[in-house]
């Protein structure tokens, strides 16, 4: 114990197996600070257009026209925001929120929000109020529309049962969804709502695309609020990951050459 | 306290939280890692708190039903209620143990894991129906999606290989090779997107969720 306590204060030592991780990790973060302090510095980046983003309004406006509301999720996310696979799903579902309550808001459209994450509802709460409050509407803002289901099931029932009784004109599902997306999505389907969704799980995506109108796939998903905020020095930061899409596509390409001549040296190195 | 001081004092506590963890990841310093476990400990704690914001949500929302007398809605509220505040008792009866009473655990066991196993089940019809809308052959990446969906069908269906016993090998290099790169790819950029995400969250550029509304709107 005193010697592993002593060696940790001498030195940091990189855990084996991890050392490339750790260069990789920093020149990442590098080079996203680079870019950001560029953007910050005039430098111009903009980025495509998500057709799911663009079509936000539509589906609020859709809902003021019908006078309906709309149902918001973000998923069931293994029922916590500790999950590092699903919680930043949540997170970025909720941030994604924030712009459609704005919306919402302003078109005076009921939006209703339902989860089985017990962490995320101070978050939802919080963000739901401001965006009301920056629509100058704090009055209209209920926090009875964000309901609370424990356990992915009751979530789901609830959910079916919301859309036959309400019939929302909207359906966004944004986060980390499991089975539910299929049978969410065809349940919205069958009462003819507008459909937009986004999640990184993989195993998801296909579900989302044959049933919503609109899908954001994988990374989509996290840079939708940059997308929306278009916050020059947040969207230097997609450069920055763009760059190092395409060195790992080299890496790919590298890797997938050298392996003709039997060495194992890139593996070797990617293990270290 | 100023609302900007309070904003910033979260940020900071996420950044210096962040850091322990990514640190404690990469380095073998035993101060570090006994941080990182207790908050770890505390997240698993906060969790179990938010719980209980849960429990106010859900009888708040159920209650005002039921006090409202919403017509086809506040019998079932009530039922909700009811087995609510039944299950609780149960499980304080026995709180060291809550499964050890039966009628607790017969609750749990019969109905509620039973409703949740059909609920699952039922999925199936979801997928077909789902299935039947993508696989409408409308183009030519379309028709290619549904020739690719038929062999992994009949992979799966005994009577593929029934008409041509080479149909599951097909569907097999379909399911095992064919979808493998496409969905590595996701997993790589969800990765990346992941990792800039963190990024802004680290720095407190990413305040979507904090309550801060973007820009765009």
């Amino acid at each position: 114990m005193d010697k592993k306590k002593g060696k940790g204060k001498k030195m940091a030592i990189i855990i084996s197996g991890r050392v490339t991780a750790f260069i990789f990790l920093v020149t990442c973060l590098v080079l996203f600070y680079i870019f950001m302090y560029m953007a910050k510095r005039g430098w111009k980046v903009s980025i495509r257009t998500f057709p799911a983003v663009a079509a936000i309004p539509e589906a609020i406006g859709r809902a003021a026209e019908m006078g309906k509301p709309i149902y918001y999720s973000t998923g069931y996310a293994m029922e916590t925001l500790s999950n590092p696979d699903q919680g930043p799903q949540t997170l970025a579902g909720i941030s994604i929120l924030g712009y459609v309550t704005k919306l919402a808001a302003r078109s005076g459209v009921k939006i209703y929000y339902y989860t089985c994450i017990p962490d995320s509802l101070p978050l939802v709460e919080e963000t739901m109020r401001n965006a009301y409050l920056e629509e100058g509407k704090p009055e209209d803002f209920d926090p009875d529309v964000i309901r609370f289901l424990s356990g992915q099931s009751p979530y789901l029932t609830a959910t079916l049962g919301f859309m036959q009784r309400e019939r929302p004109a909207a359906n966004i599902f944004m986060g980390g969804f499991y089975y539910e997306a299929v049978v969410m999505g065809e349940a919205g389907n069958t009462i003819g709502a507008m459909q937009i969704s986004g999640t990184a799980n993989t195993h998801q995506m296909p579900f989302f695309i044959a049933t919503c109108d609109y899908a954001m796939i994988s990374e989509e998903l996290y840079a939708a609020s940059a997308a929306i905020a278009q916050n020059p020095d947040i969207l230097g930061t997609i450069k920055g990951e763009d760059i190092m899409k395409l060195v790992i596509l080299a890496l790919i390409g590298i890797g997938f050459i050298i392996s003709f001549t039997g060495t194992t040296f890139l593996i070797d190195l990617l293990r270290m | 306290m100023s609302e900007v001081l309070r904003k910033e004092v979260v940020y900071l506590i996420t950044a210096i939280v962040a850091l322990t963890m990514i640190v404690d990841y990469f380095f073998g310093i035993q101060q570090l890692t006994d941080a990182a476990s207790m908050i770890r400990t505390w997240a698993v704690v906060i969790s179990a708190m938010a719980l209980a914001l849960g429990t106010v949500n859900l009888m708040r929302s159920h209650g005002n039903i039921v006090r409202k007398r919403v017509p086809g809605r506040w019998f079932y509220s009530g039922v909700l209620i009811f087995f609510f505040v039944l299950t609780t008792l149960l499980g304080l009866l026995n709180i060291n143990d809550p499964s050890s009473n039966p009628i607790y655990k017969w609750l749990f066991d019969y109905p509620y894991t039973s409703l949740g196993q059909t609920l699952y089940a039922i999925t199936g019809f979801y997928i077909a129906s789902a299935a039947y809308r993508a696989f409408r052959a409308r183009n030519i990446d379309a028709a290619l999606l549904l020739i690719a969906g038929i062999f992994v069908l009949l992979k799966n269906a005994p009577i593929g290989e029934v008409i041509w016993s080479q149909l599951p090998v097909i569907g097999g290099w379909f399911n095992d090779i064919g979808q493998v790169p496409a969905m590595r790819t996701f997993l790589i950029t969800a990765a990346f997107g992941l990792l800039t995400y963190g990024f802004r969250t680290l720095i407190g550029r990413e305040r979507g969720f904090y309550g801060e509304v973007g820009g765009g709107a």
